[in-house]
């Protein structure tokens, strides 16, 4: 299964209906499928009446749905995901965006939100992928005007992809969550921490924040200890968050960005495109 | 606290100034090989990392750096030190009310074995000379050096009979004692001045002339009464105090002999102590050199270093 069917087949099927590709479901489209007998209900214009006229009694075209996606996202482009173990987490969250809009297909319109506003302006095909690499941005990164922007511009039924480590997610936020939640098919991938199997300092140590501040301190085994359950408690309390606003939600891992968001829709790799 | 080199110890002063301005330099200062975090507050809540250690060792090179500055300065403390060439003379009270027996075996057979303790404590080197005092006061021990002599002669203190006379005795041990040096009387009695000169005026001519006199009121609370009278053995604290005070020493009140034997014992350890410029320079140096290698092997081992 692809992206895109996931999407379709989703208890929050995002349409647009009588445009795009057809999907497996039967209803208002052009991909003819079958001829059945008219059942009373039936649109009069779906009725075929040279097969009414070979049979002797209405005949009716059965025909798969036509549907155009709306894909969006949202990636936080701020100093914070610009950091790693290997290479920066935007090069993982450019790989998700990547394979994000890469699931859009015919009529599919896809749309970024960024610190700048709607990108592109207006409603597009299918982009390139390289218009969507996700680049450390000059302007600050505001995750909570991104959403409210999400919000007021996107149509409903819109398929909503957000990437962010979502440290600026604030607990006032939760009901523009699960607001968002019941407008469109969201899904978050949430950018894990780089140190979280083990943060690999001990001892004397600096750290310097990727949005300023500093930090000179000793590091022993406790603060080790310390340092992994906080971080595995903020992750565990993040999908929930998500999930009690209708949230589809999955962790954006360094390695690669594609994978994560095929798990987060439960899919094998191969079918993310 | 004096210093021989005051223009190494300004130029020292500056050397730390700069030095710990040069540490927090540098340890502020970013670098390539600071560890990149994406979110320090909440690394810093996550991990709650000991930042007292590091500020720390940067307090311990600092002051290690300043010991080792003062070391080079030559300072010299004022410290008491034992004072090889000391002078002291114990007054013990002989008059009548000695003889009471509230202390046990009686006050005066105590007073003189706390002045056996006395002599026992103090630094070898120090002359102790004995004076017994009742209506006169007359020296029982000249000044000697010699402390199993001067124990021995102890014998010699008369039995208790007659007035008390403090100011007589305090005046003789003044008098007695030499010009110079580090000197001190110690007066042991139970009783209230009825005879001779005024005390307290002898007390302010001791003070004025550095002798200090550490003064030891013997009795218990209920007293006693003098043997072969009527008469109660009282202590006027106030007038003793009032000596000590007038002359820089001190006062102790004493019920028993467990804690005269104890008040002598400490007065023969402070009463020899002499307040003299030291040179602390070796001192400061060593404490100095070892903060600096303290530091360097905390730093070592919490992985500051290399």
């Amino acid at each position: 299964m692809t992206l895109r069917e996931a999407l379709l087949r989703a208890r929050r099927r995002p349409r647009n209906l009588g445009a795009g590709s057809p999907t497996i479901y039967r209803g208002d489209g052009y991909e003819f499928v079958e001829l059945r007998a008219y059942v009373p209900g039936d649109d009069v214009r779906r009725i075929d009446w040279a097969a009414t006229a070979r049979s002797g009694e209405l005949q009716s075209r059965v025909v798969l749905e036509d549907v155009a996606l709306t894909l969006a996202a949202i990636a936080d482009a701020s100093p914070s995901m610009d950091v790693g173990r290997r290479r920066p987490l935007l090069a993982a969250a450019s790989e998700a965006l990547h394979a994000w809009f890469g699931a859009a297909s015919g009529e599919d319109r896809c749309v970024r939100i960024t610190a700048r506003g709607v990108t592109p302006p207006a409603l597009q095909r299918k982009p390139a992928g390289a218009v969507f690499a996700v680049a450390k941005e000059e302007a600050p990164f505001d995750l909570t005007r991104a959403l409210r922007t999400a919000r007021a511009a996107l149509p409903r039924g819109t398929a909503l992809l957000a990437i962010s480590d979502w440290y600026d997610l604030d607990p006032t936020l939760d009901r523009d969550l699960a607001d968002l939640g019941a407008r469109f098919d969201c899904t978050a991938l949430i950018a894990r921490d780089p140190w979280f199997e083990e943060l690999p300092l001990a001892g004397m140590v600096r750290l310097r924040g990727s949005e300023g501040g500093s930090v000179r301190a000793y590091i022993g085994p406790g603060e080790r200890r310390a340092y992994l359950r906080a971080v595995r408690a903020r992750e565990a309390s993040l999908l929930k968050r998500f999930r009690v606003a209708n949230w589809r939600s999955g962790i954006l891992r360094e390695a690669d960005g594609a994978a994560s968001l095929a798990e987060a829709f439960g899919l094998a790799r191969a079918g993310v495109a | 606290m004096t210093f021989d080199h005051p223009a190494r110890l300004a130029a020292g002063i500056v050397a730390v100034i700069l030095f710990a301005m040069l540490y927090t330099f540098l340890a502020r200062r970013t670098t390539a090989r600071d560890l990149l975090y994406s979110n320090v507050a909440f690394f810093r809540d996550a991990a709650r990392p000991r930042r007292w250690i590091p500020r720390a060792l940067q307090t311990l090179w600092v002051l290690a750096l300043a010991g080792v500055v003062l070391g080079i300065s030559g300072p010299h403390l004022v410290l008491p030190v034992p004072a090889r060439d000391g002078h002291v003379f114990i007054c013990i009270d002989t008059s009548g009310s000695m003889a009471s027996t509230d202390v046990f075996p009686t006050r005066a057979a105590a007073a003189k074995a706390a002045a056996r303790a006395f002599i026992a404590e103090a630094p070898a080197g120090t002359s102790i000379g004995v004076i017994a005092f009742s209506g006169a006061a007359g020296i029982v021990v000249p000044l000697s050096a010699d402390h199993q002599q001067v124990s021995s002669q102890l014998d010699q203190v008369p039995m208790p009979d007659g007035a008390t006379a403090i100011g007589d005795a305090l005046k003789l041990a003044g008098e007695s004692l030499p010009a110079k040096g580090h000197r001190v009387v110690i007066l042991i009695t139970d009783g209230v001045n009825n005879a001779g000169t005024d005390p307290m005026e002898v007390a302010r001519w001791l003070g004025s002339q550095h002798i200090p006199v550490y003064t030891v009121g013997i009795g218990t609370e209920a007293g006693g009464l003098i043997p072969g009278t009527n008469e109660e053995a009282t202590i006027d604290e106030e007038a003793l105090r009032g000596y000590a005070s007038a002359s820089g020493g001190a006062y102790a009140r004493v019920s028993n002999a467990t804690q005269l034997r104890d008040a002598l014992t400490h007065l023969g350890r402070i009463t020899s102590l002499q307040r003299k410029p030291v040179d602390a320079s070796l001192s400061f140096a060593i404490a100095g050199a070892l903060g600096m290698l303290l530091a360097f092997l905390a730093g070592f081992g919490l992985g500051r270093y290399p």
